[in-house]
């Protein structure tokens, strides 16, 4: 097992390199530069050469390259175009905060409701709760999150009157963008645990535990549950990645400093250092997060040797 | 049983019969299964009213359009933000472009990305995760790395290339839709074969000489179909709005074709004064979830065989 | 203990620490209590100003910023010789007159008396000079530094690293004076004063804080009407009365909170909830909104326009580009597809932009090209003929909303009435750029801000050297009038020559197709009086603002 996740650990600094690579290079593909708004692309060009020399935009791809990993190695990420150098370190700490909040806020009572309406609903399989319980859930993916939001924020925001609009001021700022996040967090749950309970209730070990009169309560926590986290887990991965780095709409509906728009934005401005900076930051997230669930496989499951030798 | 299997050795499995055609004798006539299942997909009501209502729906898309005199792009600047009426059934957007017209066609384009969606879902991501679970070790390793690259090099910046590169078109959002669509469905399928390998069943069947691919897709598979119905039933409506964001920055459709996604997107934005720009397309998606969903629990009930005692 | 409850403080460990973390932002940030009050304070509060911006303040260092917010704010709380005053007009500010040399190429300045920084200190003539000439420094490499070399003596060749900073066209010879030497008359000079790129420095602040100056409300010194109490990028800046101003008894606001807001309806539910005091309406809003009384439009110095590029085969015909020009009617855009205050487009200069002798360009040059679909059509069946068949077309857009519905507006337009089929190029922002300097385009939809308050900020685009970005255009006659117009000292010649220049690049050479000058369409609350929003330079004044 210790000797599984060193081999992991030193997979995932392999993984990030390659990442960090790949995205370094695509990246200086992208069209224009740092430099390109409406006023600066109609700069002549020695002027704009003459800035692209003060950050080293005119050295070889590689070059330019070399010298960011070299920083990297050293704990620096550089500093952002965009924020007028201000270090992408520093933008990233200042902005994760409100972000990581909302998203696991919304992961851990999300989850809490799904499993509850995924059990319901497989208990009373094909009953008028098991069709609330998905017609729930489909609403929860087919109707996207920002129009939650909006409705939510008009609603209970402007005509009750009852919390924030908008601001990040006070935990109270916090409750609407939660709820809006958390509405497919409830689906995925919710669906991957019906399938689940109605998988172990067709069980012929059920039958016999009932059988020999354990309760219905052990039974969900000790079978159905185990079983049923195997593929929540898996699927709930890279939502939690993905709500604690942020959601551009949700933030953007509810005025929030998070680090949602960094994703985008820093993209779209050709923000170099700060492409990277994020995608650092999810990436690692990411794999982490992989090794955990992979690890926790084995935990839920002692039969799946994922380390394992082969069949 | 974990103290027994200490115990036996890689031996103990070898294949007792090389007759392909003799490879586990035990098991039934698939046919009959396949009957049996469509005669409890019969009995199913939820299943059988969304089957009608996606028929409907789909009968809408293709001759929706032509029921009104108004085509879906012409322009009318006099008609714009008309509310719904009997001239125009869901109303007109900001051009004077009718919406039903315009719902058809978009829910044409919609159902073509949802079954895209799928086919990759289902052919990239099943094969994908099974391969990965089923050989295990390294081969796991690599496959595993592989995702977790395609994950963390951000979309944006692949699209954005792929825009410079290629003409924005269905083409072109497929390949899009290739590069990641079909990560979550592979991780799902190896973490369900992952546990399905310590079961009897496959031992057994591995013992009575059963290849690779035919544990795969006799075994595996099909024990795995309650969870890739279910998830396909996210990538579905996730296919459908990651269309409209890419048609958005100019990879996919452009003007005046709209999908179901990019109307729900730019009826969001009127959704204040206008809400029957948003709401009409938001009833035809939800409706076609909904139908998908009832039908994929109902078949899953029908065809699961672990669901067979119900 | 048990494994559940050491599980359970660890979970309330790592709660609290996040929350923590997360520096709620609060105007009163003492406790999450009162955040309850603080709507009811915030719209309580009857002197204070409820603002927003619609995206980031990504910098607040007058040498670094590149963008209209972070010059709104710089505005605010710094200020330069010259002030635009309510009408737009340059007015005296840090200096209290201007001697100007009969030839227009020498300026001397003299500081007003017992003007303060904020931490006390005397504004200086000194001061200007730094900060003009770091603006100017290759070092600072600042991409906007040519608001200032384009005017000052040896600008240009001290931001080439040619020439020392001494020999630069600017001097202080005493803490009150301040001379400026000119390349050329320029009648637009004191507008150009008021402008954040020509903002003082102190020598002394500057130096202590380098990579700190602007990134915080204590990393800044503040001669204007306002100072910063705090600033964070993402969430908004707080704007306080500064003491210290020398006009501060015309300063009537005591404090502004400016959000960050970039949801169209955010701001909308907001104002409505009474914590905004003016809202931009998006325009599927307006029709709603707009016979209440604290309805209004402005409009700034933007054109929108369709750049032909006349170096592609099609476009190279100028008969095309002719029948292109009047086949769609800007007055539908206005009113039915951007409905938002922008203004129908008749030609390339702004309505309201300087002429000569007290009237405006517009005025004096009225529309350059009106639709005329029946002239339309017979250019394009004439052009057709030319080109031997009938062509195919694509125009480049941003992806911006606004954009592509103009895009989708001029599509159906030139179906309909030339029956000509254009496809719609869309392309993120920064990708239309490239495009287009690569020269991979037919037409696009593009727009230009004026950066100064004279036609020449136009004409000057499309009298470089030809290049793909402005079409492949070049045109000896345009190019002379231009350069005749930059040497000119006299008004009404310099304004001929514009305006001739503007006829031959529209109606001679139809470079351009005009669309529409950019304007905004608000609410603004009754009690809220002299919110001003200068259509160039830094937008928004707060100096003359009321609330009572």
């Amino acid at each position: 097992m210790k000797k599984y996740v060193l081999i992991r650990l030193f997979n995932i600094v392999v993984t990030l390199f390659i990442i960090a690579t790949l995205t370094f290079f695509l990246m200086k593909q992208l069209p224009g530069s740092p430099f390109d708004e409406e006023k600066l692309s109609a700069l002549p060009e020695d002027v704009r050469t003459a800035i692209y020399e003060q950050y080293g935009l005119n050295d070889p791809v590689w070059k330019q390259y070399i010298k960011y990993m070299e920083n990297l190695v050293k704990g620096d990420l550089g500093k952002s175009f965009y924020y007028k150098d201000k270090p992408v370190a520093q933008i990233i700490s200042e902005r994760i905060g409100p972000s990581a909040l909302l998203g696991i806020q919304a992961i851990v009572i999300g989850t809490a409701i799904g499993l509850i309406l995924g059990i319901v609903a497989a208990f009373r399989h094909n009953s008028f709760w098991d069709y609330t319980t998905m017609i729930l859930a489909v609403l929860g993916v087919s109707i996207p999150n920002f129009v939650f939001a909006a409705l939510l924020q008009y609603f209970v925001g402007l005509k009750l009157g009852v919390l924030p609009i908008a601001y990040w001021e006070s935990y109270k700022s916090t409750v609407l963008p939660t709820l809006a996040l958390m509405f497919g967090v409830v689906s995925v749950v919710a669906r991957f645990m019906r399938n689940e309970m109605l998988d172990v209730l067709n069980q012929d070990y059920m039958t016999t535990a009932l059988a020999k009169g354990l309760s219905l309560r052990a039974i969900i926590l000790n079978h159905a549950l185990r079983n049923a986290l195997i593929p929540v887990i898996t699927v709930l991965g890279p939502v939690i990645v993905s709500l604690i780095t942020g959601s551009l709409v949700i933030e953007s509906i509810f005025s929030i400093p998070g680090i949602g728009s960094l994703f985008v934005e820093s993209i779209k401005v050709n923000d170099y250092s700060m492409i990277m900076g994020v995608t650092l930051l999810f990436s690692t997230l990411f794999v982490f997060v992989v090794l955990i669930i992979d690890l926790l496989y084995g935990v839920i499951d002692p039969r799946i040797r994922i380390a394992g030798n082969k069949e | 049983m974990g103290m027994e299997k200490a115990h036996l050795t890689e031996e103990f499995f070898a294949p007792i019969a090389t007759d392909p055609k003799g490879m586990e004798s035990v098991a039934r006539d698939p046919s009959i299964g396949w009957r049996a299942s469509w005669r409890r997909l019969k009995k199913n009501r939820g299943a059988v009213i969304s089957l009608a209502v996606l028929t409907v729906i789909i009968l809408l898309a293709i001759f929706g359009p032509m029921m009104t005199p108004y085509d879906y792009a012409q322009a009318d600047y006099e008609e714009s933000f008309k509310t719904p009426s009997g001239d125009h059934w869901f109303g007109t957007d900001k051009f004077g472009r009718d919406q039903w017209a315009r719902i058809w066609e978009g829910t044409r384009i919609s159902l073509y990305i949802a079954l895209l969606a799928a086919a990759l879902d289902l052919v990239i991501g099943v094969m994908f995760g099974a391969i990965s679970a089923v050989c295990g070790g390294k081969v796991d390793m690599v496959m595993q790395r592989i995702i977790d690259i395609l994950v963390g090099i951000p979309h944006l910046i692949v699209v954005i290339l792929l825009i410079l590169f290629m003409k924005p078109g269905i083409l072109t959002i497929s390949v899009a839709m290739v590069i990641t669509g079909w990560v979550n469905m592979a991780r799902l399928v190896r973490s369900q074969i992952f546990k399905l390998k310590a079961e009897e069943f496959v031992l057994a069947s591995r013992a009575l000489g059963a290849g690779f691919f035919r544990t795969i897709f006799k075994h595996y598979i099909p024990n795995t179909a309650g969870l890739i119905l279910i998830n396909l039933m996210f990538t579905i409506p996730s296919a459908i709005f990651t269309e409209a964001f890419l048609s958005f920055i100019g990879l996919g459709l452009q003007e005046p074709l709209a999908s179901l996604g990019v109307l729900i997107n730019d009826g969001y934005h009127a959704m204040q004064s206008h809400y029957y720009l948003l709401f009409f397309p938001a009833v035809v998606i939800v409706a076609l979830m909904i139908c998908f969903n009832l039908l994929a629990d109902g078949l899953r009930d029908a065809i699961d065989p672990k669901m067979k005692n119900k | 203990m048990s494994k559940r409850k050491k599980w359970l403080f660890l979970l309330v460990l790592a709660v609290c620490l996040v929350l923590s973390a997360c520096n709620f932002s609060g105007p009163s940030k003492k406790s999450s209590e009162d955040a309850g009050k603080q709507a009811s304070t915030a719209a309580g509060d009857n002197k204070t100003l409820n603002l927003y911006f619609n995206n980031d303040i990504p910098d607040l260092n007058p040498l670094k910023a590149t963008d209209m917010i972070s010059f709104s704010v710089l505005g605010n709380v710094l200020e330069g010789l010259y002030r635009l005053d309510a009408n737009h007009k340059p007015v005296p500010a840090m200096a209290k007159d201007v001697k100007i040399s009969d030839d227009g190429l020498t300026y001397t300045f003299t500081l007003r008396d017992g003007i303060k920084w904020s931490d006390g200190s005397p504004v200086t003539a000194q001061d200007f000079v730094y900060g003009w000439l770091t603006e100017m420094d290759p070092k600072t490499a600042d991409a906007y530094s040519f608001i200032l070399t384009d005017y000052i003596v040896n600008g240009d060749k001290f931001n080439k690293g040619e020439v020392k900073a001494d020999e630069v066209g600017i001097e202080a010879p005493d803490d009150q004076t301040l001379v400026v030497h000119l390349k050329q008359p320029t009648p637009y000079f004191l507008s150009l004063t008021t402008f954040a790129k020509y903002f003082p420095i102190k020598k002394d602040f500057y130096e202590k804080n380098k990579d700190q100056f602007g990134k915080g409300p204590d990393k800044l010194l503040y001669n204007g009407p306002y100072k910063l109490t705090s600033f964070n990028p993402a969430s908004g800046v707080t704007l306080e009365k500064n003491d210290q101003y020398w006009d501060k008894d015309n300063v009537s606001v005591p404090k502004i909170n400016i959000k960050v807001i970039k949801e169209a309806s955010t701001a909308l539910n907001l104002y409505n909830a009474g914590q905004l005091d003016y809202v931009q309406l998006s325009s599927e809003d307006v029709n709603q909104y707009k016979d209440n009384p604290e309805f209004g439009t402005t409009t700034n110095f933007r054109s929108y326009y369709v750049q032909f590029n006349l170096g592609d085969k099609v476009l190279a015909n100028e008969k095309i580009r002719k029948a292109l020009q009047y086949a769609y009617d800007p007055k539908v855009l206005e009113k039915v597809i951007l409905n938002n205050g922008s203004k129908a487009a008749y030609g390339l200069i702004p309505p309201g932009m300087a002429g000569a002798g007290g009237k405006t360009f517009r005025e004096m040059q009225g529309d350059l090209i009106k639709p005329d679909v029946k002239t339309a059509k017979r250019l394009w069946k004439e052009g057709v003929k030319e080109l031997g068949e009938t062509p195919k077309l694509s125009l480049l857009v941003s992806d911006d909303s606004v954009d592509k519905d103009t895009a989708t507006f001029l599509q159906s337009q030139w179906k309909k009435n030339l029956g000509a089929e254009v496809s719609i190029v869309t392309k993120p922002y920064s990708g239309r750029l490239q495009a287009m300097r690569d020269n991979d385009y037919q037409m696009a939809v593009s727009a230009w801000g004026a950066d100064y308050n004279d036609p020449m900020t136009y004409m000057d685009l499309w009298a470089a050297p030809k290049n793909a970005f402005r079409g492949n255009y070049e045109n000896k006659a345009y190019i002379d009038l231009v350069l005749q117009a930059k040497k000119e000292k006299d008004e009404g010649k310099r304004m001929a020559a514009l305006l001739k220049a503007e006829k031959i690049l529209l109606k001679d050479d139809a470079v351009l197709a005009p669309l529409y000058y950019q304007g905004q369409a608000f609410m603004q609350k009754a009690n809220v009086k002299g919110l001003v929003f200068h259509p160039w330079g830094n937008p928004w004044d707060y100096k003359y603002a009321k609330k009572q």
